[in-house]
């Protein structure tokens, strides 16, 4: 069967020496969605970012960008992808000012002359850059830089952006705003958007599809929703009461297949091993003890939750 | 009409290397120094020599005066070249360059250009301020005219000149490759520099007697010419042949 995307990594490898920046790794990201890369620091993102970019060379294996390969065809490659490399807002000319800085990438990346000025102008209106245009790159702050370089990453309007770490040092109206502009990119005109961030929160909130990417090795790949089930995570339940807290407390404790237990004001947070066998028989015990319970919920895991159990079952 | 992409490359890297005043400083001074060095030697003698004196003189002063005003040009060429790749590489703005569509060649060429564009505006203009002061001093002296350059160094500035600076930037290309810092390849370029020098000023380091043999003169500029000819294509070749995005970036 025909793998169709955007994206796609075939056993991509990279090798510096004798260390494995990347090992055999293979993603799948559809066109016009918002992908997600995870990992610590060394895990491998921005070494992804640039074989994408086609600025490294993969050791082993190949990407499909669009329709192009990155090995055989790098510079077409390069022309429908828009890139904010890592620490983008260091990645600016400091001597040339912020209009200077984007009208040499738009020549670079054959706007033609007569929409550069325009398409300039919206961006960095857009960025709230616009009063600063004659401004030297290296006068700016480190936030507006960073909003300089991603009007740099869109002005060919790219149908792939590869961004590092979009938002990191806006502040975070600006941080909402480009949340928003990548949403409405992808809605609108099918751009396809691959993120490395540290971001979890972020992440959740925008990615389609998130991979968990550790030693240079992909440990885990999906919807948030999907990564839970794939990880059969614990289920935490919060059972909230009125009355004796106390009382719902040692009743709980008492069960052999409750895990831990964390006492609120009116609520319990409680993991239980194998609920679906297991919650019938501790909802019955309360209700026999007289405990009035208000609410018995699944608290469904963050993305810190999943990623920090991946990763802990990477180090086991 | 449309620039093509290496030429944007180019003026934007010398406008960077303007911003640089180690740069800015290197180009007034080797625009300066040449022509006034060059005025010096060539009018200098014809104020207070005549004759065979003055003939002999000439004949020595000629060939090193259009090999000086040509080194004086080349060698801010080592500096903006230093300063278009490890320059780049060091304040983090090759990277975005890296992932444009530019292809090898054009980017090489590109940071090839931005050198040779201002080396040769100043190989241009010191050559004219130096036949023009020579001239305006002679005449308004009473003193016979020299013609500068004559037949040798024309072909010494207007040929041999071109093709080192070619030479010298391309060396200085696969020398970005292998160093980190800028100053690295600063270093390195004194050397370079010396490659090219001793050919070319060897017509007056090589007549034991003092008097310079013109066939001697013409021997000499063909060798640069040769030199240069030959390491140009060399480097050249192996600047985009081992041209390596890989190494660039993980150089940083």
């Amino acid at each position: 069967m025909r793998i169709v995307g955007e994206i796609i990594t075939n056993q991509l490898s990279k090798r510096f020496g004798e260390l494995k920046a990347l090992n055999r790794v293979d993603i799948v990201v559809q066109r016009g969605s918002v992908f997600g890369l995870l990992g610590p620091n060394g895990a491998g993102k921005s070494t992804t970012t640039r074989l994408l970019s086609t600025v490294l060379k993969p050791s082993f294996g190949t990407a499909q960008m669009g329709e192009f390969d990155i090995i055989e065809n790098p510079v077409k490659v390069r022309e429908i992808t828009g890139v904010l490399p890592e620490e983008g807002s260091h990645t600016l000319y400091p001597s040339m000012t912020a209009y200077q800085n984007l009208e040499y990438f738009a020549n670079l990346y054959d706007v033609p002359d007569e929409e550069i000025p325009e398409r300039i102008e919206e961006l960095l209106t857009f960025m709230e850059l616009w009063e600063r245009k004659d401004d030297k790159a290296g006068e700016l702050s480190t936030g507006n830089r960073q909003r300089l370089a991603l009007c740099r990453a869109l002005l060919h309007k790219p149908k792939i952006l590869l961004l590092d770490e979009p938002t990191s040092a806006l502040d975070p109206i600006a941080a909402k705003r480009v949340r928003e502009l990548i949403l409405s990119l992808a809605k609108k005109y099918g751009q396809t958007f691959f993120i490395n961030s540290h971001n979890l929160s972020e992440v959740q909130r925008i990615c389609d599809r998130i991979a968990i990417l550790d030693e240079g090795q992909i440990l885990l790949t999906g919807t948030t929703s999907e990564l839970r089930q794939k990880l059969h995570a614990k289920q935490e339940f919060v059972i909230r009461v009125v009355g004796d807290i106390k009382k719902a407390e040692s009743v709980v404790t008492s069960q052999h297949f409750v895990e831990s237990v964390k006492i609120g004001v009116d609520s319990l947070l409680v993991t239980i091993e194998n609920p679906t066998e297991n919650n019938s028989q501790l909802m019955r015990d309360l209700l026999n003890a007289g405990v009035n319970i208000v609410e018995f919920a699944e608290e469904e895991a963050s993305l810190e939750d999943l990623y920090l159990e991946v990763l802990k079952g990477g180090d086991n | 009409m449309a620039r093509s992409k290496s030429m944007v490359v180019a003026l934007a890297d010398i406008r960077m290397a303007l911003e640089l005043r180690m740069v800015k400083w290197s180009l007034v001074l080797s625009a300066a120094f040449g022509p006034f060095l060059t005025i010096a030697l060539v009018a200098g003698p014809s104020l207070v020599l005549t004759g065979p004196e003055l003939e002999l003189i000439t004949a020595v002063l000629m060939p090193m005066a259009a090999a000086m005003l040509a080194m004086f040009s080349i060698i801010p060429a080592t500096m903006i070249s230093a300063n278009a790749l490890v320059g780049e590489r060091e304040q983090n703005t090759l990277e975005p360059l890296l992932c444009t569509p530019l292809t090898d060649r054009e980017l090489l060429w590109g940071k090839t250009l931005s050198s040779i564009l201002i080396c040769g505006a100043i190989l241009v203009l010191s050559t004219l301020a130096s036949a023009i002061g020579i001239a305006a001093i002679l005449l308004g002296a009473g003193k016979q005219l020299i013609i500068f350059p004559d037949l040798p160094g024309l072909f010494m500035l207007a040929v041999v000149a071109p093709i080192v600076l070619f030479a010298v930037v391309s060396l200085m290309i696969i020398i970005s490759g292998k160093v980190q810092r800028v100053y690295e390849a600063y270093q390195m370029s004194g050397a370079i520099i010396m490659i090219f020098m001793l050919p070319m000023m060897a017509p007056i380091v090589s007549s034991p007697s003092g008097v310079v043999d013109p066939s001697m003169v013409w021997m000499w500029n063909l060798l640069s010419f040769f030199l240069a000819v030959v390491i140009a294509i060399i480097t050249w070749a192996v600047a985009i042949k081992q041209f390596n995005r890989d190494k660039m970036v993980s150089l940083v």
